[in-house]
């Protein structure tokens, strides 16, 4: 008999080869899907918020990118590569920040290795498992995603074939974002070896995530001019071959070779991405795939490169304990809560995946104003350099919001059992580091930027009315004692009263910059600034000592 | 059913094991200690298969390390110190999942998933609505231990597997190793509660910086060395005689 009361030989060792597959195979797949849908993590989680049910949160997913799919009856009546271009355009930049923000998690996550990496799991069916279920969701978040295109397209020129050429270019897109993304991890693997692994798949996720959402506002103003350009019926000719470079482009041509005018460069272009879809695939899954075991043997027993940690550490030390920041953080708990939180926002793998990527499209929408107005359209240059500076007070907000979520965030009970008697000194502190760490350069980005765009040296002035409204923008998330840095669930992380607030925010950083022009073209921006100034005073003050009296939140 | 030859593990020029050499035959518990970094969990890493030995060999039943992992994991338990889950799974997802990860079918994996929760008193209720990551630390423990013995192994690997038990929970699993070994399985025990390490393993293996100080039955190695205890014999080797002086002098810090 067993200890637990019954005999050992009813259970003998499980088999191995087929079987054993199949088991596993199942067995990982439906593992990885449900880790996918309802986040790695729940502890903590307030009840109701608690992922509880993958169909309906996959459903409400789905739905949202339906809702993003409607943009394509712009584009009724249009031809099959002017269609498709724009659809496949969006789905890879969707697809890549997808890919961005899951990949690494899915494919290299630390704790895993404790659950995983003892089970008898070769490494390659375990890569085969998680990069299936990613193209997977990929597929369901494309389908939904090209869903009105698939109607708007059979009404158009190509067709019900279509439908059938779209769905098919639409999965060997899906497939080239998934093999991309992890060849480019097995490269990083190899040339840059164990130790220098994780920060590099930290930084090129970040790197890619900025890239998806900077390139998902800048591509289709970039292509909109080439296809008046021609009349709409683009095609990649000498004035613009660099077209020929970009992926969606080859899959475009897909649709366009077998639903539309099948011309012969329409096929060539189609051929460089099923070649080029085959060879991501072949050496992602096959020559280096051995790599992939290496990786996460990476993640579960490389040491940290003690040198550079310390490098990294007294560079901090340096920067709090010299002027001006020294005097600046007087308050010993401001000052801690500034170190914690800038040492966060440069070393901290889910944290950097969740706040620069947020952060880019503030930059990327007053270039896109500045793009618009010096071809003589949008609002003018005088409104694109007010909103370059308005659009800096989101930042704060933005970033100070994201950093209240952790998934360390239970180590913040410290700040609840230190004699600290409300949350107002950590706020203030992880407000500061966030107005010094990213605000600061990001002005001095936007001083820059303004300096060469402009045409005329007062236009500078507009930058005034966004950089006064910063302190006040800043102070936002701190109300009722919130922005304690790291200190709530990251799975918390989406709750969409954010984008709500963000929403709000722009639309303030839009009146504000809209209302400084208004004051610069009738000559009294002088006036503008002193009572905007006189209001902020007054706003702030009243903003902090609201956020002085504010008490710590009930646990419950 | 374990045999291990001159195993080695650096990371980078950091040696955390160091030409370890020793044999567990079937049936035995074995108390694996060392103090903090000494190379414990890294060892049983590596014989679980879960790091590459940077020299030396090991073999697990009969199984090559090197050669076939999958083989030496089919054939190891392993309760890891961090105990994590997946916790976005409720316990019996969980369970259900390891079963299937070693070819268990559901018809069998069910009932032995049922004994488990009877024997460690957990709720049917809370392992099938509640997700893992709601569950206090030592319930989440219980389910790990349970996936660790889930496919019935002949050697198992327990690191710091009382942490977060109650002290009722903590003699039953006691016991429950006593019998696993009774019934022929290898058992590797690494723990800090000495005196537990004491009462339950037929010999202790000690480790301090990557390398073998001691091994033997606990009751020879304390006689040999003329202690009291086994705790006693563990600060002697390992340093701790001196913390215990420091202790006493920082104490003194603390006075107005």
């Amino acid at each position: 008999m067993s200890a637990s009361g019954v005999p050992a030989e009813e259970f003998p060792l499980p088999p191995v080869a087929g079987s054993l597959a199949r088991s596993q195979d199942a067995a990982l797949r439906r593992l990885f899907l449900m880790l996918f849908l309802r986040g790695r993590s729940s502890r903590g989680l307030r009840k109701e918020r608690a992922p509880r049910s993958i169909g309906s949160k996959l459903g409400l997913i789905l739905a949202l990118y339906c809702f993003v799919g409607l943009s394509a009856v712009a584009f009724w009546g249009q031809p099959v590569f002017v269609l498709a271009l724009s659809q496949h355009s969006i789905t890879f930049l969707f697809l890549s920040m997808f890919f961005a923000s899951s990949s690494g998690e899915v494919l290299f996550n630390k704790e895993e290795a404790d659950i995983l990496l003892h089970r008898p799991i070769a490494p390659a069916r375990l890569l085969r498992a998680k990069v299936r279920v990613l193209v997977e969701v990929s597929l369901w978040l494309a389908g939904a995603l090209n869903l009105v295109s698939f109607a708007v397209g059979s009404r158009g020129p190509g067709g019900a074939l279509f439908v059938v050429a779209h769905a098919g270019s639409v999965v060997l897109e899906a497939l080239f974002c998934a093999g991309f993304v992890v060849l480019v991890y097995q490269l990083c693997l190899r040339w840059f070896g164990r130790e220098r692994f994780e920060s590099f798949v930290t930084t090129s996720q970040v790197l890619v995530g900025i890239a998806a959402v900077t390139g998902g506002q800048l591509v289709r103003p970039l292509l909109r001019p080439m296809l008046h350009q021609v009349g709409g019926t683009l095609g990649v000719g000498q004035h613009n071959w660099w077209l020929a470079l970009l992926p969606p482009v080859w899959f475009a041509s897909l649709d366009d070779a077998l639903a539309g005018t099948g011309t012969s460069g329409a096929w060539l272009l189609a051929g460089v991405g099923l070649i080029a879809t085959a060879g991501v695939l072949g050496a992602a899954f096959g020559k280096l795939s051995g790599d992939y075991q290496r990786g996460l043997q990476a993640l579960n027993d490389v040491a940290p490169s003690a040198r550079r940690r310390q490098a990294a550490r007294r560079w901090f030390d340096v920067l709090v304990n010299a002027p001006p920041l020294r005097w600046w953080l007087r308050d010993p708990v401001t000052r801690a809560a500034f170190l914690l939180t800038s040492v966060y926002l440069v070393r901290d793998r889910d944290l950097k995946l969740r706040v620069y990527p947020s952060l880019a499209p503030m930059f990327v929408f007053p270039f896109i104003f500045i793009f618009d107005s010096q071809r003589g359209r949008g609002l003018g240059e005088g409104f694109a350099i007010a909103f370059l500076s308005g659009s800096l007070g989101i930042f704060p907000l933005i970033a100070l919001s994201t950093l209240q979520f952790s998934q360390q965030w239970q180590a913040s009970d410290v700040f609840r059992a230190a004699p600290i008697r409300g949350p107002a000194a950590l706020s203030e502190g992880a407000r500061r580091a966030v107005l010094a760490v990213l605000t600061l350069p990001a002005l001095a980005l936007v001083v820059a930027i303004s300096l060469v765009v402009r045409q005329d040296s007062s236009q500078l002035l507009l930058l005034l009315p966004g950089i006064i409204a910063i302190p006040v923008f800043s102070l936002v998330p701190c109300l009722g004692g919130k922005a304690v840095p790291l200190s709530l669930p990251s799975e918390e992380a989406k709750a969409a009263s954010r984008g709500a607030t963000m929403w709000i925010a722009m639309l303030a950083a839009f009146a504000i910059s809209g209302l400084g022009v208004w004051a610069h073209s009738a000559g009294w921006l002088g006036w503008f600034l002193l009572a905007e100034t006189a209001l902020a005073i007054g706003v702030y003050g009243a903003m902090r000592a609201s956020i002085a009296t504010a008490r710590w939140s009930s646990m419950e | 059913m374990i045999s291990v030859q001159r195993l080695c593990k650096s990371f980078g020029a950091q040696v955390a094991v160091d030409d370890l050499t020793f044999e567990i035959p079937a049936g035995q518990i074995v108390g694996f200690l060392g103090p903090n970094g000494a190379g414990k969990s890294t060892t049983l890493k590596m014989l679980t298969g879960m790091i590459e030995p940077t020299s030396g060999t090991a073999r697990v039943c009969g199984f090559d390390l090197l050669r076939d992992p999958i083989e030496v994991k089919r054939h190891v338990g392993f309760v890891p110190e961090s105990g994590a889950v997946f916790e976005s799974l409720t316990g019996l997802e969980y369970l259900e999942m390891i079963a299937a990860l070693y070819g268990i079918p559901r018809a069998t994996a069910t009932p032995r998933i049922e004994q488990f929760i009877s024997f460690f008193d957990l709720s049917f209720e809370t392992l099938t609505e509640k997700l893992l990551g709601a569950y206090s630390k030592g319930m989440r423990r219980k389910v790990v231990i349970t996936a660790a013995l889930l496919h019935n192994p002949p050697v198992v690997f327990f690191d710091e597997p009382l942490d977060g038990l109650d002290a009722n929970a903590a003699v039953g699993f006691k016991t429950l190793i006593q019998s696993l070994a009774r019934e022929g399985k290898a058992i590797v025990y690494s723990s800090h509660i000495l005196d537990v390490v004491e009462r339950v393993c037929d010999r202790v293996i000690i480790i301090d910086k990557g390398r073998l100080l001691l091994d033997g039955p606990p009751n020879e190695l304390v006689a040999a060395r003329g202690v009291a205890t086994l705790e006693r014999l563990f600060t002697e080797l390992t340093g701790g005689v001196e913390l215990e002086h420091r202790a006493a002098e920082f104490a003194k810090t603390f006075l107005p």
